[in-house]
């Protein structure tokens, strides 16, 4: 086993596919020289030179159509998108052309493309630059979303994201990328749409995305204090859901807390929650609580940044109001 | 600034009372004097109005839910606002079942990694069972029971009437835990097929409402006094008369006196000239009233009131009639106030309608007399040696021996029957 960060382990799983692929490149916003604005492709270019690790346009809409168009032509490129909150740019190319391909040729066009792009609160990035917008691609049929939170999965989903046939948005959460864990010395795939229990437990799922595992390891730690047993549910893949897992998981703790740092309302939480509602009714023993951001734009100021996004509190709260030891 | 609702006292003597129903619902607005809740007391079950406007912002007190006089049972305030914490409830929170505090989570609706524990103190307790009587009224009223889906299922799978449970979920909800320990203790498995065989003679168990309970505590208490019976046999003849005479005056769409009605006008009446019959016995004192206000004995369905018609003796017999009419028909609809029960100095029964020809009554303490009276029907009488067909009457008695004596209540129910027989006597 080696110990990487997030960010090595992404790096790790481009540059092994490269290296194994000819098909295999990437393009984005200063991803060559600068090595990407949070340094994760840093060291690529002396690698593999300008050819595959491509310096784009300010264009997001250019970076991902031609992405579809060489994922079309056969290769499997990997796009970077610098902020997700920048994907909106690109958004008819994702929604109406990536997604659509396959399913309007009846399957004789496929498109291997992987959007990685990351985001997130923590650090003051400001409105336009620190949104969780995974519902927007749940929302589309045609596409698959991956939000890993460790090391270990991040590397896994996206080599298996790089290898898949249809178009994946891969999230990243800007926080974690100096996180460090253990990884395999060689790279093991990961089963996109297979969920990950982090920590198993009697009383609650806490079924959580990307920054909230870690918010949620934390909560279920001191729930543990209070002698509430927690069991931490991580999809790793929010589209498609893991839903056997998910159904499994609730019906041994009858109870269910859904956390995400994207905002609560009509969020991908609800959806989790519906499906829950719907597959393991007669299981429930309490309304399933939802964590998630104030409905507001991220504020700029940090003591504000930090009210309107969830933590580990946050999480205990739901965790004890859905066990009833409020 | 929210304002607590607390359990009003709404007569004497009125220590607890039960929330029937709630008539708002939580987030609503209330206007005040507006009905928020049906209270059911001792006595009789009425609407009891908001004291405040503004939000209903938390109830307190669940439907079926036995309260004490002066608790807080719901919180109204401004929408929005928070409900005070720990002002819930002023005084005596560990005895409220809805108020689950922090503590009390812990010991009895804690999570799975002490579920084993409970479901050994579940067996532990078994002999009391967790059923809490007042519990079970809830689904006598036909309220919705707040249990989860997961508790459902399980007492579905194993027989168990969630109504009987008590839950100590958020606001009262029943939760798998509180189901699971009502198994572990088996007091309330009712067998799965009961409902299909209960035609083969099972025993019906059927939890005393707080109507039943009164009745049979005052009843008890009644059984105390020392207590006589006299008979008297009444020619109706002349009272015929009196209600002929009376109904003819009747108007379009006025209350038709009937016989009960003259007998509470001359039972008053000749109150007045006995007052020691119009007493009630205190103890060490006997509390003679200057005016007869005459209970009358209303059946109601599982249950029995007693209304009062006061200064019965000041009233016209179709005043008596209107007030009557109107108690009964009160009662009946389950609209009487507390007031209607306060303040009888003597009871009337009457049994006639059904056919009965004489009975006993048990006092109505403190009361210190009450009068039985049966059907009016023809009878052969002995008159000068020959035989007389008469309609007949016969009233019973019955009278606290520690305050009135035999020779008094005979006077007493001879000037009534005087009356009776030759009303102008009572002139």
């Amino acid at each position: 086993m080696a110990e990487l960060s997030y960010r090595e382990a992404v790096r790790d799983a481009l540059s092994t596919a490269m290296r194994r692929d000819d098909d295999v490149f990437i393009m984005g916003e200063d991803i060559a020289e600068m090595g990407g604005s949070m340094g994760v492709t840093q060291g690529m270019l002396e690698e593999f030179g300008p050819e595959r690790v491509r310096n784009t346009p300010i264009s997001e809409m250019a970076i991902v159509g031609a992405g579809i168009g060489a994922a079309i032509a056969g290769m499997r490129p990997i796009v970077e998108i610098m902020y997700q909150d920048f994907t909106t740019l690109a958004m008819e190319q994702i929604v109406s052309q990536a997604a659509k391909h396959r399913y309007m040729s009846g399957g004789q066009i496929k498109v291997p493309l992987t959007i990685r792009t990351q985001g997130g609160a923590g650090w003051s990035p400001g409105a336009q630059h620190a949104q969780q917008l995974e519902a927007w691609f749940v929302h589309v049929p045609g596409l698959k979303v991956v939000f890993p939170s460790t090391p270990e999965d991040v590397r896994g989903l996206l080599w298996s994201s790089i290898y898949e046939d249809n178009p994946i948005v891969f999230f990243e959460h800007r926080t974690l990328y100096g996180i460090k864990g253990e990884v395999p010395d060689e790279i093991e795939p990961i089963e996109i749409g297979k969920a990950r229990i982090h920590r198993e437990g009697e009383d609650v799922t806490v079924v959580a995305t990307g920054r909230l595992v870690h918010e949620s390891l934390k909560a279920a730690d001191q729930a543990a204090e209070e002698g509430i047993s927690v069991e931490v549910f991580d999809p790793r893949t929010l589209q498609p859901l893991d839903e056997d897992a998910l159904i499994a998981s609730v019906k041994k703790t009858n109870r269910a807390v859904v956390a995400h740092e994207a905002v609560t309302r009509m969020g991908w939480g609800a959806e989790v929650a519906a499906v829950v509602q719907e597959k393991a009714f007669d299981y429930l023993d309490a309304p399933i609580a939802r964590v998630g951001a104030k409905f507001t734009p991220i504020p700029f100021a940090p003591v504000m940044e930090e009210w309107v996004v969830p933590h580990a509190e946050d999480v205990l709260a739901a965790i004890k109001k859905t066990v009833g030891k409020e | 600034m929210s304002s607590q609702v607390t359990l009003p006292r709404l007569g004497q003597g009125m220590e607890t009372g039960t929330i029937v129903r709630w008539l708002k619902s939580e987030g609503e607005s209330v206007e005040k004097g507006e009905a928020l809740y049906e209270l059911d007391t001792e006595k009789v079950t009425q609407e009891v109005e908001a004291e405040a406007s503004g939000v209903l912002l938390k109830i307190l007190a669940g439907e079926g839910e036995e309260i004490e006089v002066g608790k807080a049972i719901a919180v109204i305030g401004e929408q929005g606002e928070d409900v005070p914490e720990g002002e819930d409830v002023p005084e005596g929170e560990a005895e409220d079942p809805t108020e689950v505090s922090e503590d009390d989570a812990q010991e009895e609706g804690s999570p799975a990694p002490a579920r084993e524990d409970e479901r050994e103190r579940g067996r532990e307790e078994a002999p009391e069972g967790p059923s809490e009587p007042e519990q079970s009224v809830e689904s006598t009223n036909g309220a919705r029971i707040k249990a989860s889906p997961l508790a459902r299922r399980i007492a579905r799978e194993r027989g168990i009437e969630l109504s009987a449970l008590r839950g100590t979920g958020p606001d009262g909800r029943i939760v798998a835990e509180d189901v699971e320990r009502a198994s572990a203790s088996g007091a309330l498995s009712a067998a799965p097929a009961a409902a299909g065989r209960a035609l083969s003679g099972e025993v019906e168990v059927v939890k005393l409402n707080q109507m039943r309970k009164t009745i049979a505590r005052r009843m008890t208490e009644a059984w105390e006094a020392p207590a006589f019976q006299i008979s008297m046999s009444v020619d109706m003849t002349a009272s015929i008369r009196l209600r002929e005479a009376l109904l003819a005056q009747v108007k379009e769409g006025g209350v038709r006196p009937t016989y009960s009605d003259i007998l509470t006008k001359v039972v008053a009446l000749a109150l007045m000239r006995h007052r020691d019959v119009n007493a009630h016995f205190a103890g060490d004192s006997v509390k003679l009233f200057p005016t007869a206000n005459i209970g009358i004995a209303v059946a109601i369905p599982h249950g029995l009131v007693v209304p009062v018609i006061p200064g019965c003796e000041q009233l016209t017999i179709p005043e008596i009639a209107a007030a009557r009419a109107d108690i009964v028909s009160r009662t009946r609809e389950g609209k009487l106030r507390a007031e209607d029960l306060d303040g009888g100095t003597f009871t009337i029964s009457n049994l006639g309608m059904y056919g009965v020809e004489r009975f006993t009554a048990v006092l109505n303490p403190p009361q210190a007399g009450i009068l039985a009276v049966g059907a009016i029907e023809e009878r052969a009488v002995v008159l000068d040696g020959d035989f007389e067909i008469q309609p007949r009457m016969d009233m019973t008695l019955t009278i606290d021996h520690r305050s009135v004596d035999g020779a008094t209540a005979s006077e007493f129910l001879a000037t009534a029957k005087s009356f009776l027989e030759e009303p102008g006597l009572a002139l």
